[in-house]
């Protein structure tokens, strides 16, 4: 009982504090910025014509694409217009797949008893951070 | 297989869990064979560190031996005696291959809570909440580790367990601690906290090059055992005032270099303690700090504060207006344990580095409640309660 209840209290916590942040972050900034980007570190070349990753040429179906060079050689920015939650998961596993040549996984590791709470909780919870809010 | 779960605020079981399996073609699978407490759990357990659900497994520190490669997995080999670095990193993004690892771009899939909360997110930590990556931790028979070829590193053959374990976490964190403060020699160092991590910084900042070396804590077995291993003065904060000790101590200068190994549950006497402990518990503020004020107070002008306490959010009465007119250097950071591992274990083959001491409770993980609780409240001279399976 105390476990249930503590756990309902840290995800209280948790969920005021991105409340809280995100309450900062509207009262500084009017509304939310129109692009989404991700600086990765490759050539700008490996990501147009033939080149291009399938899952950037998805990306680009649904949403208007900028591609640029990052200053200082720190490799590519790619920012994606009116990305919404997916693209925005899209683009980082993109990311990751360029970078490293796979997209992590944490789903399917070891757990112990889950509440009912949180069994429902977990993968909303972690949807919510995988893609951001904005 | 076994594993110690989180199951609430101050609440941690041995439960029966799935055994890990290999996720990402660049994984290896671990078999644990010691495991260690570390402050940061501490964190945890307090409820400080937000994102736990029940069932989560902790553990970060540890060692083990390669059971299980993945296909795309080049340098590590089954059978291999491996130390694993607390935090993940990826090898490949430009923070990693600045060796910044704990900065790594790619090692936390899920980094929306720490965006919002910070701006950007840390690297994946094993066992360390649902903002750092929620990886499963190593309290546990196996452990699956993403990008086995950088994040685990084969143990050289004279070094023993009991040292190599801290090699994962406390002995690289204090090294980092020393070495990003830029210690030069005949340099005076402050340490405040005399846990795993702030004995190690100790000795890494005589080995960097520090003349003197003052640590500082209220337990007197801590002290005393930072003394006879690292040969460093010690400070009890209880018994005497820490910066008037400090200016005398440095002929009014103060510290050249300040090192904070508390973190966010700073203890403390007087009413800022009292202060800091309400506005934690009602959440006002998310970490409290008293040793860190302390050391920005005591460090010399244009010194530098190096901060390795693991803070979340917030601190409050941040003393900014001694940083800004005493022009100093704050540095920071969880660790970059890659950057240092190889390194340390070099050291430790020969004899310079021992962490050994430190393993004060070897205990297997079926006792890891005790164990937390021994650890927490430091009954026993316990410094570190260490998880065989
Ligand atoms: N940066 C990193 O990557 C990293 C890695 C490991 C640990 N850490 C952090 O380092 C800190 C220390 O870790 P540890 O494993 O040594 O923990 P620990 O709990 O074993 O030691 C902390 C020590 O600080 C002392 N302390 C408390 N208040 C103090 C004060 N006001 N002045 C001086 N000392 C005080 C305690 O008595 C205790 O001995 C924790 O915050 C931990 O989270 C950071
Ligand atoms: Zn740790
Ligand atoms: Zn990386």
């Amino acid at each position: 009982m105390v476990a249930k209840k503590s756990l309902g209290l840290a995800a209280l916590a948790a969920g005021g504090a991105i409340a809280a942040g995100y309450r900062r972050r509207k009262a500084v900034r009017p509304g939310p910025a129109e692009w989404f980007a991700v600086t990765v570190d490759c050539d700008p070349g490996e990501l147009s014509g033939e080149n291009r990753p399938d899952a950037l040429g998805r990306l680009a179906e649904h949403h208007e694409v900028r591609i640029t060079p990052a200053p200082g050689g720190r490799g590519t920015e790619i920012a994606v217009h009116a990305a919404d939650g997916k693209a925005r998961e899209q683009v980082r596993a993109l990311k990751q797949f360029l970078e490293t040549g796979e997209v992590l996984r944490v789903e399917g590791q070891p757990e112990g008893h889950r509440t009912v709470l949180g069994r429902a909780a977990i993968p909303v919870s972690r949807q919510l951070m995988r893609r951001g809010v904005r | 297989m076994k594993a110690l779960c989180w199951t609430g605020v101050n609440e941690v079981a041995v439960e029966e869990v799935p055994d890990p399996r290999i996720l990402n073609r660049q994984d290896v699978i671990v078999r644990v064979t010691a495991s260690s407490t570390c402050g940061s759990d501490l964190h945890l357990l307090d409820g400080y560190v937000p994102t736990m659900m029940a069932g989560d497994v902790i553990g970060h520190e540890f060692l083990g031996e390669v059971v299980e490669t993945g296909p795309d997995v080049r340098d590590r080999r089954v059978g291999e005696r491996v130390v694993v670095c607390s935090i993940i990193g990826c090898g490949r993004c430009r923070n990693c291959r600045a060796e910044m690892w704990s900065l790594c771009d790619n090692s936390n899939p899920d980094p929306g809570f720490l965006e919002t909360l910070n701006g950007h997110a840390t690297a994946g930590i094993f066992g360390y909440s649902h903002a750092m990556g929620g990886f499963a931790g190593s309290h546990a028979e196996y452990v699956r580790v993403p990008y086995g070829d950088v994040n685990a590193f084969p143990v050289p053959e004279g070094v023993p367990d009991a040292s190599a374990v801290f090699a994962s976490d406390a002995v690289p964190t204090g090294w980092m601690g020393a070495d990003i403060a830029g210690i030069r020699p005949g340099d005076v160092v402050a340490v405040w906290g005399c846990g795993g991590v702030g004995q190690m910084a100790a000795r890494a900042a005589f080995l960097l090059g520090a003349e003197r070396v003052i640590a500082i804590d209220r337990f007197p077995e801590r002290l005393e055992m930072t003394s006879r291993h690292t040969g460093a003065e010690t400070l009890d904060y209880e018994k005497v005032d820490v910066l008037d000790a400090l200016k005398e101590m440095t002929g009014g200068r103060g510290p050249d270099v300040c090192i904070e190994a508390v973190g966010m549950e700073g203890h403390g006497t007087g009413a800022q303690y009292a202060y800091d402990r309400v506005k934690q518990a009602v959440r006002l503020q998310t970490d409290r700090g008293l040793p860190l004020r302390q050391a920005i107070h005591a460090c010399r002008k244009g010194g530098t504060v190096s901060v390795l306490g693991v803070y979340l959010g917030f601190v409050d009465k941040f003393p900014m207006g001694a940083v800004m007119n005493k022009g100093l250097t704050l540095r920071s950071g969880q660790q970059h344990g890659q950057r240092y591992i190889p390194m340390l274990l070099e050291r430790m083959a020969r004899g310079e580095v021992d962490a050994s001491h430190l393993l004060t409770h070897p205990m297997a993980l079926d006792d890891a409640p005790r164990g937390y609780e021994m650890f927490k409240n430091k009954e026993d001279g316990c410094v570190r309660a260490v998880f065989t399976p």
